[in-house]
């Protein structure tokens, strides 16, 4: 039977944080949309702007705060016919940001979810506001320098509860915006 | 290689975590086909086994195992299968029983949480060939998980209720990975919240986070054509970055695991390496004669800070400066 090596690790607390920021690029959004609705000719532009009542009706719907003031949607049609929904949305918390798209049948029902773009980000950038605005509203961003290489990582597990918890919000959005 | 040839690499929120697929060596039309199915099998065992539907497999077997016999599906047998058989090589160690029944389902889904007191007398013949492990203590009584021919289930008594969360996210993993094997892909790797297998010309490279502190990687790993598993200290990016108490509970005393603050375990199987992390964690050493039954090695954090790998495998470890 074979024994075990021991290694004296560095204390974390001590160690300096330079391991670098990790961002992944999985999907571009027309790519998403491509392989969300394959038979769609056209992704028609239907994005939402919220009323105040929209926002308390979205929250009580999925009980999770609206931060922002609409949400970007788009149309998949084929030849005028609705195929359905594409919408865009992104979680972020003190460290991370992820952006993903929900794909909804016309009736609402959940098609597919997919994770266009993964980042995080230990140099605060995301608490401060002015980078925070640039996520509002567009869909074309440059990111903070990041690492080129994507590294497979092993650890403990990450929750993917925020991303459950944002498809809920957009169920509430398509309940009370697009339906 | 042209560009079209290239890779991709895609991720969906399934298992509870990111499932992350990633495939060389094909067109582009063939890659996605072949994602796309590698996601399917993964969608089709977070059906089947995750507790908090209650359409899956397993809460069907919750609610209906304690009074009679219930068929299911072959994949749900054969984790079973090899759950029961993973409990009895650890002596107890590995449990996928819930003690309360009223708690059937641990939130988050296919993570194991509370495992408690061993629920399967059966099967323990051999415990004193595992030397180093002090076994779960027999409790007379205890109902137990029983397996049928013709994939029945049943349960030998009504205070139990069963878990797959410690062992369905590596399953999920190698059915993956045996979907992409059928598709005409190079190389691909699948990697479940951590939980990983690749195959392929190329060995890939697995950064591992320091289960003290997820922002730092604590060294790399090549694993080509085998599987990977981690278990630790949970990290909840949206929350704190430091992390919490593990989630893997010991059934000996029904506190979290004491002997490890992470562990990776590699083997053939990720199922294996899954639910193999578990018991490193519990009994930290003590695991060596059963990782060496299923031809694993492990590498763990010790609490006090020491990092302890396999003998068999620190070659291919490169550890952080």
């Amino acid at each position: 039977m074979s024994g075990w090596v021991r290694w004296t690790l560095p204390p974390a607390i001590v160690m300096t944080i330079v391991h670098p920021v990790q961002a992944v690029e999985y999907l571009s959004i027309p790519d998403a949309q491509k392989l969300a609705f394959p038979s769609a000719t056209q992704f028609a532009e239907a994005n939402v702007v919220y009323r105040p009542s929209d926002i308390a009706a979205i929250e009580k719907l999925s009980e999770q705060r609206v931060r922002t003031r609409g949400e970007q949607v788009w149309k998949a049609q084929a030849s005028g016919r609705l195929l359905g929904y594409f919408i865009l949305d992104y979680v972020i918390g003190k460290h991370e940001v992820i952006d993903y798209s929900v794909s909804l049948e016309p009736d609402g029902r959940v098609r597919r979810i997919d994770i266009l773009q993964y980042r995080e980000s230990y140099g605060g950038e995301i608490a401060n506001r002015d980078w925070l605005g640039q996520f509002v509203g567009k869909t074309s961003r440059d990111p903070p320098e990041f690492e080129k290489n994507i590294r497979n990582i092993s650890g403990a597990t990450l929750s993917s509860r925020h991303v459950t918890e944002g498809i809920r919000r957009v169920l509430a959005i398509y309940e009370t915006c697009l339906r | 290689m042209k560009p079209a040839c290239a890779s991709i690499r895609r991720a969906r929120p399934l298992l509870g975590t990111f499932v992350e697929i990633a495939v060389t060596g094909a067109c582009r039309p063939a890659m996605e086909e072949a994602v796309e199915a590698a996601f399917g099998a993964v969608a089709e065992v977070h059906r089947l086994m995750s507790c908090q539907d209650s359409n899956s497999d397993v809460a069907r077997v919750n609610r209906e195992a304690p009074t009679r016999a219930l068929r299911v599906h072959p994949w749900t047998f054969e984790v079973l299968k090899a759950a029961l058989d993973l409990q009895s090589r650890s002596v107890g160690i590995f449990d996928i029983a819930v003690k309360n029944p009223m708690e059937p389902c641990r939130s988050p889904p296919f993570q194991l949480r509370g495992s408690l007191p061993p629920p399967c007398p059966r099967g323990r013949e051999g415990v004193g060939a595992v030397s180093g492990l002090r076994s779960v203590p027999e409790m007379p009584g205890n109902p137990s998980v029983e397996l049928l021919p013709g994939r029945g289930v049943r349960f030998s008594g009504p205070d139990i209720t069963i878990d797959l969360g410690g062992i369905a996210k590596g399953f999920a993993v190698d059915r993956a990975i045996a979907v992409l094997r059928d598709h005409d892909v190079e190389q691909a790797l699948v990697n479940a919240g951590g939980d990983l297998a690749a195959f392929g010309p190329d060995a890939a490279v697995v950064s591992l986070r320091d289960p003290r502190d997820p922002r730092r990687v604590m060294g790399d790993v090549e694993i080509g054509g085998e599987a990977l598993a981690s278990s630790g200290r949970q990290v909840d990016p949206f929350r704190r970055s430091e992390t919490t108490d593990t989630a893997v509970i010991d059934p000996r005393t029904l506190r979290p695991a004491r002997a490890a603050v992470g562990a990776t375990v590699r083997a053939g199987q990720c199922m294996i390496a899954d639910a193999l992390t578990k018991v490193v964690m519990i009994v930290g050493e003590a695991a060596a004669s059963v990782l060496a039954e299923f031809g694993a090695s492990a590498l763990f954090v010790s609490p006090g800070g020491d990092l302890r790998i396999s003998g068999n495998w620190q070659n291919t470890v490169r550890l952080a400066a």
